[in-house]
């Protein structure tokens, strides 16, 4: 069996006396890709935001690679190996596209400010590394990301090349485990079917370990081996993707027992 | 004793003051999170309606009016003319911003503030204004009150006291029971939402500026009505109310009558019992020791973060 | 140029579609969208040529037309402004650090610079006998002005900028506080006091002092080390801003949140981008101190933060080359208003300008020029008819050839002036507002009793004038154009 990179054990977090996340199991193992799903509300942004430390739970244990990460600062955890993207896509608009993804490598980079007044040559260096490290990763999105694009501001961007930058953007910090949220939200069909590949290939090509928030059933029939189902803050079904979508559970969650909920 | 409670009835006077500027911050950056470094501005410009109006009605020594009427028309004046000035300032300085980001309105209240003070020193002069409230009626509202203690309470500080009190009673009236206030509540909470469900955000801004300006006013008065007012002394007012408020809890009404109370205290026994030398070391203590062990103030509530 | 064809870069796998669904059309419109659109004809050939310029080609101008300054003004008092001013560009861009980069509102920026100035003058001045020498008091005193810079962010690290905004204004007033009662700390002299310190040193290396004046005159020396000074700063600062720091300090302005999730420590980027700034707002304290050989506490006025902020916006906050300009621009600006016959020059330039922007050539300007002048001459004419003496008050110059057209009393009644004031306020709130005819009617009375006011209230009053000016200054900017004259447009959610 292979290595449970991420492991979360009991977690429950509650705001007031909302309870968002209660006594939540999730395992994902190492180049797994789990996808959560899930109605509106049903606490799955709260889930990723509880794993990279912008929340902390109120009981229970988040452990990366069998150490536990509760209680470190957001940054602390991403340079643990823990990557995501924003749903509602917080990108550094006024950057370029590349510096985007250059100031990602700030975690696992040195120079400090002196270093960078006077241009050491160990400080030039470590430019020139996060510089092709940057193109590497903007390559990986192929012709769409490709070239030309590079030195614009990132408010440049259509909405699908900007999720695509975020992917980017986030694959810089060399993480283990990749957080995706809504990686093909407001995406067409064409870029829907591009995004799909992409995610596998991020597992082949790239070896990151993936956890993926996902509204659209197809995409997450092409990439899951394995999902899991939220509602109320709670797991209520775990599985292949055939297994969780025929489950009575989840149906009634989605459909809500009679009210027809399209999403 | 005696020393400590003159020192706490000048620290409640001041500290009423304060609680009145640091309501009008409150209720501003409530409705538009803006601080509005404008705010102690209005209150120096209203302590300057409230001086000219004293002097077209003949002045304190000699007024053409019944003394309690004449102080009712001087701080009336005081808060339709600074009432007005917020609305012109909303209107022209922040609303073109509403959408704008964070620091432009923050500065354009910056220039608003600069604008103000140098628009009165260029106007007025340098020089201070003193009401001579000792000359009301031959100096009655001295020597009326009463003694506690056998500390003198003149009648003027009860009534100033008393009436920031009455006026923030009102407030908290017309926040909390109309529904006015209602909406004002509701666009604090969540301007987007509140616009949504048909509050018209435009009117509830400019209510909110009326309101927050209109009790600048009158605190320029009763501030004239202790010491002398002059064009720079908005800077220095603004900057203790909006510590006032931060202090309370920024939004919270009664966080800013309590902040504004507990500085002018701070303040006075400062100057009392040390030197009043060093009076704003203290109360940039006291804000500093809020920062790191409270800083959602003493009222206020703790934000969750939004992703 | 044809704007649809894509650039011969990316032509090889446009042509040759690759593997993959074909581009929809939303995704083309999409890209379209993407591609710069550069300006077409020569203005657009010219704008493409400046841009390759490389940044130190024009920096290296800029110092070479800056260094000539000296050599075609004899006056001290010129280049005593001129040095001024390059402290005012080394001040302006350790603000724009804060400000620009990192997005913090730091409204202490001042104390800083005072900082710096108060450590030069108590450990080299006659006063407490310390004679330490340059080399050492320079970088010592801007590393305690980045101290200093630290301990104030400190309390507000986790706090948005609104808080920040709060403490450090309350330092700045600290700080005059401070350094007015500092003759009195427990019963030592630490400041001067509100006297403050009138006998600091000259700067002094390996046992050469460099002179403040020269035949008593302005020392050019002091002009030239300003402006190695100031070059150093902008080299440095250039450097850090294309360094992960400075990277890291514009992703913290984006986004702090986002920023924080991609590993960037965000609390401690922001007291960096805090204390660098206050550590160059100390150097510049340090040169200063030592030309003009005296500090006071009033020299760290909020008049001072103002002044800077209008050259920071105006320059464009962000862009280190237009923060730079900002700083000429205001400084220029701010002894322009001082001197009467060139503040009323400026003033009609300005209007004069400002109306045929807003109109163009065409039959609305003349109409506006027409009708303000008769407007002018009539009032001009009914107040002569009452009394002489209420025309009578200018002389000579361009305020000769106007005489007979503003009114300028001998002695202004104070009501008067302060009706009129009002009045323009009112008039120029209006022709905001108004559009079409009825501005067109408000706008010749308006200019008249704007030209009424500048000559005399402003121009007699150059003190709050020049600072009623530098308030509006940045009110219009933020509201025309926040990213002043060469920030790059930003875009914000939120």
């Amino acid at each position: 069996m292979a290595e449970r990179l991420l492991e979360l054990d009991g977690v429950s977090l509650a705001f007031g006396g909302l309870r968002c996340v209660s006594d939540l199991d999730l395992h994902v193992d190492e180049g797994e890709i789990v996808s959560v799903i899930g109605p509106n509300g049903a606490g799955k942004t709260t889930l990723f935001n509880l794993i990279t430390g912008i929340y902390e739970p109120d009981e229970g244990d988040i452990r990366l690679a069998g150490e536990s990460i509760v209680g470190l600062q957001p940054h602390q955890i991403t340079r643990r190996g823990i990557a995501r993207t924003f749903q509602t896509l917080r990108l550094f608009l006024n950057l370029t596209v590349k510096e985007n993804v250059m100031t990602a490598a700030y975690g696992h980079t040195k120079a400090g400010i002196f270093r960078s007044m006077l241009r050491t040559p160990g400080m030039r260096r470590e430019e020139r590394e996060i510089s092709e490290l940057a193109n590497q990763k903007l390559a990986f999105f192929g012709e769409r990301l490709m070239g030309y694009r590079w030195n614009q501001p990132a408010y440049s961007l259509s909405y699908a090349n900007r999720r695509r930058l975020e992917i980017a953007r986030a694959t810089a910090t060399n993480p283990r485990l990749l957080l995706l949220d809504e990686p093909a939200a407001g995406m067409n069909p064409v870029e829907t079917h591009e995004i799909t590949e992409l995610i596998g290939k991020l597992r082949t090509e790239g070896g990151y370990t993936i956890l993926v928030i996902e509204h659209d059933m197809h995409v997450v029939e092409g990439i899951s081996d394995r999902v899991v189902a939220l509602d109320h803050g709670t797991k209520i079904a775990e599985g292949t993707f055939v297994e969780v979508a025929t489950n009575q559970g989840v149906i009634e969650a989605y459909l809500g027992l009679g009210t027809a909920e399209t999403k | 004793m005696q020393f400590f409670i003159q020192l706490s009835l000048d620290g409640l006077t001041i500290g009423s003051v304060y609680a009145l500027v640091a309501l009008g911050y409150t209720l501003i950056y409530g409705v538009l999170k803006l601080l509005n470094f404008a705010h102690g501005d209005v209150f120096m410009v209203g302590s300057f309606i409230g001086y000219g109006v004293l002097q077209a009605l003949g002045g304190a020594s000699d007024p053409v009016v019944p003394v309690w009427l004449l102080l009712v028309l001087v701080t009336l004046a005081a808060m339709v003319g600074c009432a007005v000035l917020g609305v012109v300032i909303e209107r022209f300085a922040y609303r073109p911003l509403r959408n704008a980001p964070r620091i432009a309105p923050l500065i354009s209240a910056l220039g608003v503030s600069f604008f103000l003070s140098n628009s009165m020193q260029l106007e007025f002069g340098a020089q201070q204004f003193n009401y001579a409230s000792y000359n009301l009626s031959g100096g009655a509202l001295y020597f009326h009150g009463f003694d506690l203690d056998h500390v003198h309470i003149p009648l003027l500080r009860i009534i100033t006291i008393g009436s920031a009190f009455a006026l923030m009673v009102v407030l908290w009236f017309l926040v909390n029971r109309t529904r006015t206030g209602k909406a004002m509540r509701a666009t604090s909470f969540d301007r987007e939402a509140a616009a949504m469900l048909g509050i018209d955000i435009d009117r509830v801004i400019v209510f909110t500026f009326i309101l927050g300006s209109a009790l600048a006013g009158a605190a320029g008065v009763m501030f004239a009505l202790r010491v002398p007012t002059f064009a720079a002394v908005g800077f220095t007012t603004g900057l203790k109310g909006f510590t006032a408020a931060v202090i309370g809890g920024i939004g919270s009404i009664p966080g800013a009558m309590v902040g504004g109370i507990l500085l002018g205290c701070a303040e006075s026994y400062t100057a009392g019992y040390w030197t009043t030398a060093w009076s704003d070391l203290v109360v940039f203590s006291i804000l500093i020791a809020f920062m790191i062990f409270r800083p959602q103030g003493l009222f206020g509530r703790v934000d969750i973060r939004k992703v | 140029m044809s704007e649809w064809l894509p650039p011969e870069s990316e032509s090889p796998e446009e042509a040759v579609p690759t593997t993959g669904p074909a581009v929809g059309r939303d995704e083309w419109v999409a890209r379209e969208g993407e591609r710069r659109v550069s300006r077409a004809g020569w203005a657009g050939t010219v704008e493409e040529r400046l841009r390759r310029v490389p940044w130190w080609a024009w920096l290296m101008l800029f110092v070479a037309a800056g260094s000539l300054m000296p050599v075609f003004e004899s006056s001290g008092y010129v280049r005593l402004v001129g040095f001024n001013t390059v402290v005012y560009m080394m001040l302006a861009l350790g603000l724009n650090l804060v400000v620009g980069w990192g997005g913090l509102l730091d409204l202490g920026y001042i104390a800083f610079f005072g900082v710096g100035s108060y450590v030069y003058a108590i450990f080299d001045s006659a006063k407490f006998g310390y004679h330490v020498p340059s080399i050492l008091i320079i970088p010592a005193a801007t590393i305690v002005g980045a101290l200093v810079g630290l301990l104030v962010g400190l309390p507000s690290r986790r706090l948005s900028g609104d808080y920040l905004a709060i403490v450090t204004l309350f330092f700045l007033e600290l700080f005059e506080t401070v350094a007015t009662n500092g003759n009195q700390i427990f019963g030592h002299d630490i400041t001067g006091g509100s006297f403050g310190i009138s006998t600091v040193f000259p700067l002094s290396f390996a046992g050469h002092t460099l002179a403040v004046q020269h035949n008593g005159i302005f020392a050019v020396s002091y002009y030239y080390l300003a402006i190695v000074m100031f070059v150093i700063v902008y080299v440095s600062l250039f450097f850090v801003n294309n360094s992960r720091t400075g990277r890291a300090w514009r992703s913290l302005r984006e986004d702090p949140l986002a920023a924080e999730v991609m590993g960037m420590p965000v609390n401690w980027l922001k007291l960096t981008s805090f204390a660098t700034g206050a550590g160059v707002a100390a150097l510049a304290g340090t040169i200063s101190t030592a030309l003009n050989a005296s500090v006071y506490p009033l020299n760290f006025s909020p008049v001072v933060l103002i002044t800077l902020y209008a050259m920071v916006i105006l320059g464009g906050s962000g862009s280190q080359p237009g923060v730079v300009v900002g700083a000429f621009l205001v400084s220029v600006l701010l002894q322009v208003l001082q001197d009467p016959g060139q503040a009323r020059v400026l003033f009609y330039l300005v209007i004069v300008v400002g109306v045929i922007a807003a109109y163009r050539v065409s039959v609305r300007l003349a109409i506006v020029a027409a009708s303000t002048a008769v407007f002018g001459i009539a009032t001009h004419a009914i107040a002569a008819s009452f009394h002489h003496s209420w025309v009578d008050g200018a002389h000579g110059g361009l305020a000769g050839v106007l005489a007979n057209w503003v009114v300028v009393p001998e002695r202004l009644t104070p009501w008067v002036g302060q009706v009129a004031y009002l009045l323009l306020l009112v008039g120029m709130l209006c022709a905001t507002q108004l559009r079409g005819r009825l501005r067109l009617v408000t706008l010749p009375p308006t200019l008249y009793l704007a030209a009424f006011v500048w000559e005399n209230q402003m121009i007699p009053n150059p003190g709050p004038a020049r600072y009623i000016v530098l308030g509006l200054l940045l009110i219009v900017l933020m509201i025309v154009r926040p990213n002043g004259l060469l920030g790059e447009r930003r875009v914000e959610i939120n």
